[in-house]
């Protein structure tokens, strides 16, 4: 079952191309990210799945409604968590979230939503004596207090240091316990890959790649090779040798590989074997997701 | 039902943040009221006032009529185009859009609340100009300056409403509302006697909506007989008021301006 369906979707500000033919779908329950570099069209998309931006083409449904269309009730089963927002700092946390969740037909309670994002402790507090840490958390704790079946998360973790990073993440994977599906466009390469079940990675309104993380390291990572450049050896010898395109750099023999790594270091491990050579500070780097990312989006540059 | 109990809590929402407020409530209480005092004080040696009705009335009628309209409309007109902009740039009007809330009780959300503090303002200036400053105040003249009171909100916060857009920060609405209310305070018979302006100055205002809604206050709070409740400001009012919910329901934008 899909949450969102996104097919063709288009949309121009001007003579600017923001969203570009994009497609993609959500399946319920999961944690679908949309990574790119800022101007990437991450947020048109995700504000165009919202209801806020009316797309120029291509169709979107989400939870079985044109947001453009969708009645009242369907914003019950939706929350947000925007990208940065102030409050009326003369209200307590609490008041601010009970204001808000008399908005939904069945809200969670405002304590247990408070206690859910750390927040507890800080319930009579005025919003405006809070850190900006904290006043992330209340973002997040209105976006949840609706009891959505769906969320859109909208760079929710900038400005958060790596602990109120880590507790976040527990907060998100306790709501993909619960079932509810989400939407989440980052920066941080480690979030995505912690947090999504799949990823689409945008570039110029495009999507550039999609998939697992895992799928997508495999499909467009690559693994580098590097070691000390032996004493008395020939870097074009090594590279016939090896088969590999290894280039020189402070010393230091190194070469992006993809399926050919296998055979690529068997025959550099007979050779150090057979020659008695020691590859000093040899290293194979898996690739990570943050690879991946610059690798697609640096694409045509 | 479901609407009411919203605009309810929005409206008490903003109470609550208005009366922590010191800064707010300075401005909507403190300033027609010292004013009352002050130009009451002045002025006192005059004993009547030629007002736009045409016929002198006490000079404190015409002060605790006109300054209690001043003192709405730069609570409303400010508060509204403050409140909005404020919450729209913070994307906390974004947030209401994006919830299950209708858009509507925010709207009525506003004027319960401005309602509310203008009813406080009329009580406060009322009880001065009766207990201190002798004005023989009426039933009826209450109930009239009531009727009044909620005509101002409707209308005030219609305008306010109507120019959000051209508001790009709250503290542009901070300035502005002062601004146009003190300029209109002027020409329409709310500071000086309007004999004391230009005929043009003072037909021209007649159009907008601050002078037919101090006249009607001045003139509920000076007649010894029958009801005082005129027509003009509800005619006056009542278009302005519907023409700029009308432009407001074509230019309002629940996203932030600025980026």
């Amino acid at each position: 079952m899909t949450v969102i369906e996104v097919s063709n979707l288009t949309k121009k500000f001007g003579r600017f191309t923001a969203v570009d033919d994009v497609s993609f779908h959500v399946n319920s329950g999961e944690i679908f990210g949309l990574l790119g570099e800022n101007g990437a069209g991450k947020t048109t998309t995700i504000e165009m799945l919202e209801g806020f931006q009316r797309p120029d083409g291509g169709s979107i449904k989400v939870l079985d409604h044109n947001p453009q269309h969708a009645p009242r009730e369907w914003r019950d089963r939706i929350g947000l968590v925007l990208q940065e927002s102030e409050f009326d700092p003369l209200h307590s946390v609490r008041e601010t979230l009970q204001l808000f969740a008399s908005f939904f037909s069945h809200p969670r309670d405002v304590d247990e939503t408070l206690d859910m994002v750390g927040l507890a402790d800080k319930a009579n507090e005025r919003v405006g004596r809070l850190s900006g840490g904290q006043k992330r958390r209340v973002d997040v704790a209105l976006g949840i207090v609706g009891r959505p079946q769906l969320l859109f998360l909208d760079e929710p973790t900038t400005g958060f240091d790596p602990v109120a990073r880590r507790e976040f993440w527990q907060v998100i994977e306790g709501l993909r316990d619960s079932g509810t599906s989400m939407v989440l466009t980052t920066h941080y390469m480690e979030e995505a890959e912690r947090l999504c079940d799949r990823l689409a990675i945008m570039s110029k309104g495009q999507i550039v790649a999609e998939g697992t993380s895992a799928a997508l390291i495999s499909a467009f990572g690559a693994t580098t090779v590097r070691f000390e450049l032996p004493y008395d050896v020939d870097l074009s010898a090594l590279c016939t040798l090896a088969g590999a395109p290894f280039v020189l750099r402070d010393n230091i023999v190194t070469a992006l590989l993809g399926d050919e790594l296998e055979s690529v270091l068997l025959r550099l491990l007979k050779w150090t074997k057979a020659t008695g050579t020691v590859l000093h500070r040899l290293e194979v780097v898996r690739p990570t997701l943050n690879d991946v990312f610059l690798g697609a989006t640096r694409g045509d540059e | 039902m479901r609407f009411v109990r919203l605009s309810l809590s929005l409206a008490m929402y903003n109470l609550r943040a208005y009366l922590r407020s010191a800064r707010t409530v300075a401005l909507g209480v403190i300033m027609p009221v010292g004013l009352l005092v002050i130009l009451s004080w002045v002025f006192a040696h005059q004993g009547t006032i030629a007002a736009a009705a045409g016929y002198p009335i006490s000079a404190i009628a015409f002060y605790a009529g006109g300054l209690t309209s001043y003192g709405l409309m730069l609570g409303t007109f400010t508060g509204v185009m403050v409140a909005v902009v404020s919450a729209r740039e913070a994307g906390w009007l974004k947030r209401f859009r994006a919830s299950p809330m209708p858009p509507g009780s925010y709207l009525s959300g506003q004027i319960v609340f401005n309602v509310l503090i203008s009813m406080g303002l009329v009580i406060v200036m009322m009880a001065i100009a009766s207990l201190v400053y002798g004005l023989h105040l009426r039933f009826i003249s209450l109930v009239a300056m009531f009727c009044y009171t909620m005509l101002g909100v409707f209308c005030f916060t219609a305008v306010a409403l109507a120019i959000t857009r051209l508001v790009t920060t709250p503290e542009m609405g901070s300035s502005v509302g002062p601004f146009v209310t003190i300029t209109l305070s002027f020409t329409s018979g709310v500071f000086l006697p309007p004999d004391l302006m230009p005929h043009w100055l003072v037909s021209f205002s007649n159009y907008l909506p601050l002078e037919p809604l101090a006249q009607s206050m001045q003139t509920a709070l000076s007649v010894s007989s029958g009801t005082g409740i005129m027509f003009r400001p509800f005619v006056v009012l009542g278009i302005w008021g519907i023409v700029a919910f009308v432009v407001a329901r074509w230019t309002f934008t629940w996203q932030p301006l600025r980026r």
